[in-house]
């Protein structure tokens, strides 16, 4: 019946994107473009296009120095241009952050380094793993409000082969060594569980806990605004009979921060 | 003699004059020469403003296809994915699918036999997938269009209701995507899912296969 509601909840969720995504397509017709493309210089000797933003498209064009290039879209590392003749192509977004604009500084864009993880403000991720021997499929989102204190929202599924388990978590991490490409890190948190057992199993028993943790893990940053992170933690189950359960899980994923 | 005192009196003074007036020369040439063009430009020089870059690395898409149910017959899939484009190379994918499973050979075999109930027979997915860019290209239809492509390869997990359970699903495949413009694309897939039913008899690795199409667009 839960996963119902869930699915449900998540159709609507996705109805509504869709509902959504059309508005921002319009907005610009709507509102009238008024902003005129920003523009830059090369004063590189020469910058090249590719028909497509990937390092596998072919070269097929070069802007020399002193051209101005229209900068219309971005995709990941790749700017679309338009030069004087409307020729439109890609160009790496490195090539672009060697260019002027019109103030004659250097483009001032965002070019995702270790800099900017070491100072990033959220992040988020999707992470895989084992919670009691059975996989487990979680995501979260994360604020920094200093660089070594954050607080983490957590949504994850258990699909063991007896029931199935839902987990809300919530928790604060604390990473001693903001600086390093490689950082540790500890959190604590609690949450709050529900177990579906499965159909086929002779007693039914749907039951929800609160849920207390620690945990300790470990954050690469890879390239880009991208990171690895692998965590293990130590879960505890309030129940209300005399005794607590334990249980135990580790998670390995990808995150991206901003 | 008088014509050299005349001499030097002459120089003499005309070097004075020439440095009194110098400075005055040069300053009174200084304001003359305009730097300013002629028609003084409107408009101040704006540095470029990332924000207002249009940033397109997320899409968004619906796709229809066939699935094969493994014991349960082929049924029509469809279904949405939410991408969002790391790099150039890896992208996110997270995807629900809806279909609905058939009949069993062995319930059409024995006539008035019930497997499943008609809402178990109800297929819901959801996955997360990680896929990446193998062979960007392009393709050429007539002599006049040239389209971007990729072919990717994906994989991930998530799970399954179907058959009254939810089931851990394992998911691999590969796709086609052909970029229409820069932010409408069309995709061709095959996918595989792969998860434990014990709903026939013994539990086993059931294996659907789901082969699809779908329009996105990126924003």
């Amino acid at each position: 019946m839960m996963i119902r509601t869930d699915t449900r909840t998540m159709t609507i969720a996705i109805l509504i994107l869709t509902l959504c995504l059309p508005v921002t397509a319009w907005a610009g017709w709507l509102w009238g473009e008024d902003e005129p493309d920003p523009m830059v210089q090369v004063v590189e000797p020469f910058v090249v296009w590719r028909t497509g933003p990937a390092v596998g498209y072919p070269v097929f064009h070069s802007s020399e120095k002193g051209e101005w290039l229209t900068l219309l879209q971005r995709k990941t590392g790749w700017m679309k241009v338009r030069d004087g003749k409307s020729r439109e192509g890609w160009v790496a977004v490195a090539a672009i952050a060697q260019t002027r604009d019109a103030t004659g500084e250097f483009v001032d864009l965002n070019v995702p380094n270790l800099e900017a993880f070491r100072e990033r403000n959220v992040e988020a991720g999707i992470m895989m793993g084992e919670f009691e021997g059975a996989p487990v499929t979680s995501g979260y989102g994360g604020y920094w409000f200093t660089p070594n204190l954050a607080a983490e929202l957590w949504g994850s599924q258990v699909l063991g082969s007896a029931s199935e388990i839902l987990m809300v978590n919530a928790n604060i991490v604390h990473q001693p060594f903001p600086h390093w490409r490689v950082s540790p890190f500890f959190t604590l948190g609690v949450g709050h569980i529900w177990v579906d057992p499965k159909t086929t199993l002779a007693q039914p028993e749907e039951r929800e806990n609160s849920i207390g943790h620690a945990g300790l893990g470990l954050r690469v940053y890879i390239t880009d605004r991208y990171f690895i992170r692998a965590e293990f933690k130590d879960y505890k189950v309030f129940t209300s009979r005399s005794t607590n359960e334990e249980a135990t899980e580790w998670k390995i994923g990808l995150s991206i921060f901003f | 003699m008088e014509n050299r005192t005349k001499y030097l009196f002459l120089t003499g003074f005309c070097l004075a004059q020439v440095m009194a007036f110098a400075p005055q020369v040069f300053a009174a040439e200084k304001a003359e020469r305009d730097d300013r063009p002629l028609i003084e430009p409107d408009v101040t020089p704006v540095p470029v403003d990332e924000a207002l870059i249009d940033t397109e690395n997320f899409e968004i898409g619906a796709f229809v296809g066939i699935m094969n149910i493994e014991d349960f017959e082929s049924s029509l899939v469809y279904g949405g994915k939410l991408t969002y484009h790391l790099s150039e190379s890896f992208f996110f994918e997270a995807g629900i699918g809806f279909a609905e499973g058939g009949q069993t050979s062995f319930e059409n075999l024995a006539g008035n036999v019930q497997v499943l109930t008609d809402s178990e027979r109800d297929y819901r997915y959801y996955n997360i997938n990680l896929g990446y860019n193998v062979l960007p290209g392009q393709a050429f239809l007539t002599e006049n269009y040239a389209f971007n492509t990729n072919f990717y390869l994906i994989a991930g997990a998530g799970s399954t209701d179907f058959a009254g359970d939810t089931r851990f699903t394992l998911n691999a495949g590969a796709g086609y995507q052909i970029l229409l413009t820069d932010s409408l694309a069309i995709h061709l897939g095959v996918r595989q899912h792969f998860y434990r039913i014990d709903v026939v008899g013994a539990e086993k690795t059931s294996m659907n296969t789901e082969i699809s199409s779908g329009l996105s667009v990126f924003f």
